[in-house]
């Protein structure tokens, strides 16, 4: 079937529908990794989005259940120059076709994502719409124009689990996991050292506090990290357990802890996606995977106590943060990876280490 | 500058041979800009005359020096070097650094291994040391022995369990000698192969992965520990086949992200385990049913996957290494491409690369075409597209193998089945074929160990060739036939019914024109400023931004193979940088990514495509180009230019230089015979016979022995000389398919006549010779082959002089503007005209080398107008040195190739010798060549009888050096006769006299000197011996001019201590 990628810069990009047949408003953001779509789909932090793959092919090894970062995909749509129809067996798993069909997403195939990307490059991220009827074209375009940005919803709310939910490995710490969204390889690498209690994003701070945890990881999570319900929520969590216990961010849980000691955020032009992020830190340089759209502002730090540690070679932006006198560390980029390098895993042994009280 | 070095020496690679080609030239070039970048003094060896490298603005001094570690270590003396580069050279360059440290030269002159360390080395080359490694770092390797005779490999294979083994022979290029054996028999037979070939007599017995998928990771590491990978490389051929002889694509597309990272983690535990500092590439098994992976081979250097690397991603492999080798980190390395990040980022590629091999087998008919673990291809073809399809047929169409695209294949069903079981070069097709007739993609790729991804790929070509055959070709057919990658012509020959031309016009006024997408290592994410291009149809938007500038497009020369080497892109190089020197704006197109002229550096613009009339004119008229030069990029380009005058009609662009028209003169034999007859040049006497019968009354009227060949083929292809009506009948009947439509050509053959090249350049109003070679060989023997002298030094004043005279003649009647090359034949004084080449020819470099007189780039500076008066050149001037050039071959790893020189060219490379002395010249170029000239031992001697007196000379010479001289009756009998004591020996089992393959066997036998009878079943008969000096690298010699040469040389040998003298030294002396 046709279908249209429609902007809200009055650009129309035609293709065919696969996956899903549906159509769908997000903010259009691209993604530069050559392999993990699966990953990427199944990536909470994608909520809300139409979701841009570089790459020309998409689909090459098909799917498999172990490759999915949560049970759902959270993109509100795909759009690639070509899906494959015909994958690699090695995995034996669903096509990308049948796997969003399955999952309910529409994507756009015959794109020319290359001109797209470019169009975002220099734009910045756009609202967009996928639609089957060319004559509502013009109409799509004003929609988007008069209707406010995915990422002002609160998201969080849509991808956070509603349970408090416990995950006894027999080990010697038990650490917190809020979750505004994670990756289900955040929470594979905490259990590898820690038993975990996964708190939703909204769990008040005196029941974290009351159970029993030596430390907490702020998760990833879509959305803005100053919309209201965030700062009512999370933020004002960082900020009531910062002086009881170790705390780890990662992506929007390194925004949350910025937020918390009083820094700001700010909404990038067209962010940071794609496993290919360099990042130096500690006279040191690791390549990793990214997938943000807001950021922290430097200059709001001073008097935070928070002190910038990491930074993205590129464009120098904060990709890390530790505090000056408390055991809190968070990295902007994804130590998890799934998708991309495996680099900075040790960010999840260090955080056994400041909790056991041996890293500082 | 970053560590304190006073002289840095690159090491190069020396001849092209088969597993190491141009990607060295590359790496070489880039490391010797990037340490002069950095203000470091640099000095570069190589025995290759046709590098870019090679050239005297490349390092601040060169050397054109035969590649031994005496030789280097007498530069390193001579210029007080004190870091050496090794890992920019191949493994000649590795081999050579590894050997300056154990001799003990670099501690002597107090010079320094720079980058990484001879331990890292030995780590990744010596197997055991390799296997301790990677165990201790917990990465698994096949089960495997070093062995070093063939009894302990069979112990070994005890130790595996199992058959089939890889017999992998220690320090050896591309795999040199190794091979898989299914049981003992083959085990004995490959491993005592293999052995012989290791530089220390040692070769690995390997559990098989066979029919695992092959996998490549490039990395990078410095000496801050910071590791990045740039590519990571995805071989469509599974493990068994050769990397390089396989189909490759990047980045890989068959594995998870899963299975990626577990690779990328590995490759950065060995990279750090092995401590090398630079690039390195690792090879991984794969098996794609369990996904257990073995560590295969680790190459610790910048490898012809590297250069792939680097053109696939954008990313400067070698420019980054080098600067990592003297100190730097990727840090501090600025990306050139974005101009404002580091090096320390890893490529994230929007399009699909494919990598096809090049083998010789055209050339090459009784060679075996089977692939395996050793290398028989001589180049690749990159192609660059946004879907697989795009691509790959992009790269089928550049390949030049007389092929559309995935062309039909006249093959057996058993046949197809073999192909897929036990490959050869024809494979593709073969699958191509099998899913034209229908056969099920999963017992394809069950078959072929090809992912089924890949199979289905093809079988999306074959439907859609299905769809253009049975269809209408409406707008929206014609445009996924297009999608699909499918050429004009393709589309053309699969529907019968229209002409290349046809579907062009159809397709353009229906605005189906491909778009031109930038290589920029980022997916777009940033602004780049590379400009670095292919074109797709998958796109609507090109990103090309035309700039005002006046315009020059240079056509390049596709893959490295026999015929077209190297030399034809040290010539494009040229053509652009001249036209940089005079201000106009330079368009590269090529598909070699082994070369100087693919590094985004060279020109104002590069585009990776495919070198087809259509894909060269979409480029032209999307750049609006001023001009375009034909002439520099050998067959490959110079069989456009018509084409591209047809399709450039009725606009602007010109094709520069010498006129099509003009070429063709030179081309059509009935228009250039007229010619010579109005100029007064003797030509051998020839025809064109349409049959058999016609053939043998003009070789009865020319007189015997004639060369022949058939006329729809170039480059010397299946050329013979031949000597009776016998062997014409032989000839007609074997080698060509003669008919109305495809004549033979026949010439009368000038025997014992010497052959002469002569390059030179003409404005239209005067000729510059450029120089004169004198062939050591006589005519008959193909001009690639030959070695050359020059200045001539048998010829006398007076037919230099009407040689000069000649050239001047034809270079006007021509019309030449630019370069043209004349081969020509002397014999008792008389000069014939061979042919006439009016474009760059293979010698071009090799005499600029020479000279230092820059002969391609004036040539471009002519084509633009100017005069060589301004360059102060005219006439003919004689160097005062000499400089002889040798030829390379690829015989050892060719079995079934006859190595002896015929009108057909069979050689892979070539080396330069230059000295004051004539035979020292010759000397360094035999050395260059890996030819051992003895000095002391026995010299086997069998002539014909006219070569009989000359041939007493020679031996009464070597027998006074104290060589002992053994020849076969007839020979033993006249030297006796004329007093040199000789052994008379049999040939080959023939009675009860010592055997000359026995002597031979037994080591007693040093040199051959063996001339041929006058015609070609004799020729045959010495098959036998000349394969058996091959295998035991006996220096061969087949005519009494080389034998005479080959004297003096040895002389030399015994007696003079060689030097060492940069170009700079020799051109300074000169000018």
């Amino acid at each position: 079937m046709k279908s249209y990628l429609v902007l809200e810069d009055g650009a129309v990009y035609p293709g065919h529908s696969f996956g899903f047949e549906s159509e769908a408003v997000g903010e259009v953001v691209f993604c530069t990794g050559m392999s993990g779509y699966q990953e990427s789909l199944t990536d909470p932090s994608y909520k809300g989005q139409i979701l841009v793959m570089t790459f020309p092919t998409i689909g090459n090894y098909g799917t498999a259940e172990g490759f999915s970062q949560s049970d759902s995909v959270h993109c509100r749509a795909v759009v690639v120059r070509e899906h494959t129809v015909h994958p690699s067996d090695s995995y034996r798993g669903k096509t990308i076709d049948e796997f969003l069909i399955e999952n309910r997403v529409p994507g756009i195939s015959g794109v020319d994502t290359r001109d797209l990307v470019i169009r975002i490059r220099e734009h910045g991220t756009l609202k967009g719409a996928i639609i089957h009827d060319q004559d509502a074209i013009q109409e799509t375009i004003s929609k988007l124009r008069s209707m406010p940005a995915p990422s002002e919803s609160d998201l969080v709310s849509e991808v956070s689990c509603t349970e408090i939910q416990r995950f006894d490995e027999g080990k010697e710490y038990t650490v917190g996991l809020l979750d505004c969204g994670e990756k289900s390889r955040i929470l594979k690498n905490l259990r590898e050292h820690f038993n975990v209690i996964m708190f939703p994003y909204d769990t008040p701070s005196d029941v974290i506090s009351d159970s029993g945890i030596q430390g907490i990881l702020i998760s990833n999570g879509p959305g803005d990290p100053s919309h209201p319900n965030i700062l009512k929520g999370p933020v004002r969590t960082v900020s009531d357990l910062s002086s009881s216990m170790p705390i780890m961010g990662i992506c929007l849980g390194n925004q949350i802890t910025a937020l918390a000691f009083g820094g700001n955020t700010y909404k990038m032009k067209f962010g940071h996606r794609g496993c290919n992020q360099p990042v130096s830190y500690d006279g040191r340089i690791y390549i990793t995977s990214q997938n943000h759209g807001f950021a922290v502002d430097e200059n709001s730090l001073e008097g935070t106590g928070l002190i910038a540690d990491q930074f993205n070679s590129n464009d120098k932006s904060i990709e890390g943060m530790k505090h000056r006198d408390l055991p809190i560390f968070t990295s902007q980029y994804h130590p998890e990876a799934h998708p991309g390098p495996d680099d900075t895993s040790f960010l999840f042994s260090r955080f056994l280490n400041v909790i056991k009280g041996e890293y500082r | 500058m970053k560590k304190d070095y006073k002289k840095l020496l690159v090491i190069g690679s020396g001849p092209i041979v088969i597993g190491q080609a141009a990607e060295f030239d590359f790496s070489g070039s880039q490391a010797c800009r990037s340490l002069r970048e950095e203000g470091y003094s640099t000095v570069l060896v190589n025995s290759n005359p046709a590098t870019i490298q090679t050239d005297p603005d490349t390092a601040d001094r060169v050397y054109i020096e035969p590649l031994t570690a005496e030789s280097v270590a007498k530069i390193i003396e001579k210029e007080g070097i004190d870091g050496v580069i090794s890992g920019m050279g191949g493994q000649t360059g590795l081999n050579i650094s590894a050997e300056l440290a154990e001799k003990g030269y670099l501690e002597k002159y107090g010079a320094k291994l720079v980058g990484t360390q001879p331990d890292a080395i030995e780590k990744s080359e010596d197997r055991e040391l390799f296997k301790e490694t990677m165990e201790s770092i917990g990465e698994p390797i096949p089960k495997s022995r070093s062995v070093n005779s063939v009894e302990e490999a069979i112990e070994a294979v005890r130790y595996i369990g199992r058959y089939p083994v890889l017999v992998r022979p220690a320090f050896t290029l591309g795999g040199t000698g190794g091979g898989v054996a299914y049981n003992e028999e083959e085990l004995r037979d490959v491993c005592s192969h293999g052995l012989a070939y290791s530089r220390i007599h040692q070769v690995l017995i390997e559990e098989s992965v066979l029919g695992w998928k092959e996998i490549e990771y490039e990395v990078m590491r410095d000496s801050k520990d910071n590791c990045i990978i740039i590519c990571n490389m995805e071989n469509l051929d599974a493990m068994g086949i050769h990397t390089g002889e396989s189909i490759v694509c990047a980045p890989c597309l068959t594995l998870s992200d899963d299975d990626l990272q577990m690779f990328r983690t590995a490759s950065i535990k060995i990279i750090r385990a092995l401590k090398i500092e630079g690039g390195c590439n690792v090879q991984y098994a794969f098996d794609p049913v369990t996904h257990d992976y073995r560590v295969i081979e680790v190459n610790p250097r910048v490898s012809r996957s590297s250069a792939l690397a680097s053109k696939a991603t954008g990313y400067p492999i070698a420019r980054v290494a080098t600067k990592i080798a003297v100190g730097y980190t990727l840090d501090e390395i600025p990306n050139r491409i974005t101009g404002n990040t580091s090096a320390a980022f890893e490529p994230s590629l929007d399009y699909i690369v494919i990598k096809i091999p090049r083998w010789p087998f055209d050339k090459f008919r009784t060679v075996d075409r089977h692939l395996g673990t050793q290398m028989k291809s001589t180049g690749e073809t990159m192609s660059i597209g946004r879907t697989v399809e795009e691509a790959l047929l992009k790269g089928l169409r550049s390949l030049e193998i007389d092929n559309i695209g995935l062309d039909p294949i006249d093959m057996p069903d058993e046949e197809i089945h073999a192909e897929f079981t036990h490959a050869t070069d024809r494979r593709i097709f073969a699958i191509g074929e099998a899913l034209r007739r229908g056969w099920d993609p999963a017992d394809i790729a069950k078959e072929t160990c090809w992912d089924i991804f890949f199979v289905n790929k093809l079988k999306n070509i074959i439907d859609m060739e299905k769809k253009v055959r049975n269809g209408t070709l409406t707008e929206s057919l014609l445009r996924k036939a297009k999608e699909m990658g499918l050429s004009d012509l393709n589309i053309a020959t699969i529907r019968g019914d229209m002409s290349e031309w046809d579907v062009r016009r159809l397709r353009e006024d229906l605005g189906i024109v491909p778009v031109y997408k930038m290589v920029d290592t980022c997916a777009a994410e940033f602004a780049a400023s590379t400009p670095y291009y292919y074109s797709t149809y998958n796109g609507v938007a090109t990103e090309v931004r035309k700039s005002g500038r006046k315009k020059v497009a240079v056509i390049g020369g596709g893959p490295i193979r026999i015929g077209q080497g190297i030399e034809f892109d040290y010539c494009c190089v040229h053509g652009v940088m001249a036209l940089q020197e005079e201000g106009v704006e330079t368009i590269m197109i090529n598909n070699n990514p082994e070369t100087v002229s693919t590094d985004y550096d060279i020109s104002d613009r590069l585009y990776f495509e495919p070198l087809e009339t259509e894909d060269v004119l979409n480029i032209l008229k999307t750049e609006d180009v001023d001009g375009v030069i034909c002439q520099y990029g050998g067959q490959t380009s110079v069989n456009m230019a018509v084409d591209l005058e047809k399709g450039l009609e009725g606009t602007e662009v010109k094709i520069l230089g010498t006129t099509p028209d003009q070429m063709d003169v030179a081309e059509d034999r009935r228009r250039f015979t007229d010619l010579m007859r109005r100029l007064e040049i003797r030509q051998p006497p020839s025809g064109t016979a349409y049959s058999y019968d016609e053939a043998v009354a003009i070789a009865k009227q020319i007189g015997y022995p004639v060369l022949v060949r058939p006329s729809y083929v170039l480059g010397g292809r299946a050329m013979e000389i031949v000597y009776s009506d016998e062997e014409l009948s032989t000839y007609m009947e074997t080698a060509v398919k003669v008919s109305n439509h495809h004549p033979v050509l026949i010439d009368k053959f000038i025997s014992d006549a010497i052959e002469i090249d002569v390059d030179s350049i003409c404005d239209g109003e005067d000729v510059y010779v450029g120089g004169i070679l004198e062939h050591i060989e006589y005519a008959g023997c193909h001009s690639g082959d030959a070695a050359m002298v020059m200045p001539p030094y048998n010829l006398s004043q007076r037919i230099i002089d009407e040689i000069v005279e000649i050239n001047r003649k034809v270079a006007l009647a021509l019309e030449i503007r630019g370069l043209m090359n004349l081969q020509l034949a002397c014999k008792n004084g008389q000069i014939w005209m061979i042919e006439a080449n009016p474009r760059a020819s293979r010698t071009i470099p090799f005499i600029s080398k020479a000279t230092g007189v820059p002969l391609a780039k004036i040539g471009v500076k002519v084509m633009l107008g100017h005069k060589l008066r301004e360059y102060g050149l005219s006439g003919y001037r004689p160097i005062d040195h000499f400089a002889v050039k040798e030829s390379v071959f690829a015989f050892l790893k060719l079995p079934g190739v006859d190595p002896i020189l015929t009108p057909e060219m069979k050689s892979t490379g070539e080396v330069m010798g230059i000295d004051p002395d004539l035979h020292t010249a010759l000397l360094k170029a035999l050395m260059s060549a890996g030819t051992d000239l003895p000095t002391e031992g026995g010299v086997y001697i069998t002539v014909n009888d006219l070569d009989k007196s000359r041939a007493t000379e020679v031996a009464r010479s070597l027998a006074d050096m104290g060589f002992t001289i053994y020849a076969t009756r007839g020979t033993s009998a006249y030297l006796t006769r004329n007093g040199v004591k000789n052994i008379r020996v049999s040939k080959s089992g023939e009675d009860s006299e010592p055997d000359a393959l026995d002597l031979m066997r037994a080591g007693d036998i040093s040199l051959i000197i063996n001339t041929p009878s006058e015609h070609s079943g004799a020729v045959r008969d010495g098959h036998n011996m000349r394969r058996k000096a091959v295998e035991l690298e006996i220096p061969y010699i087949t005519t009494m001019n080389e034998a005479e040469m080959s004297v003096g040389a040895i002389a030399v040998k015994r007696e003079k201590e060689l030097s060492v003298k940069s170009v700079q030294e020799y051109h300074d002396l000169r000018f």
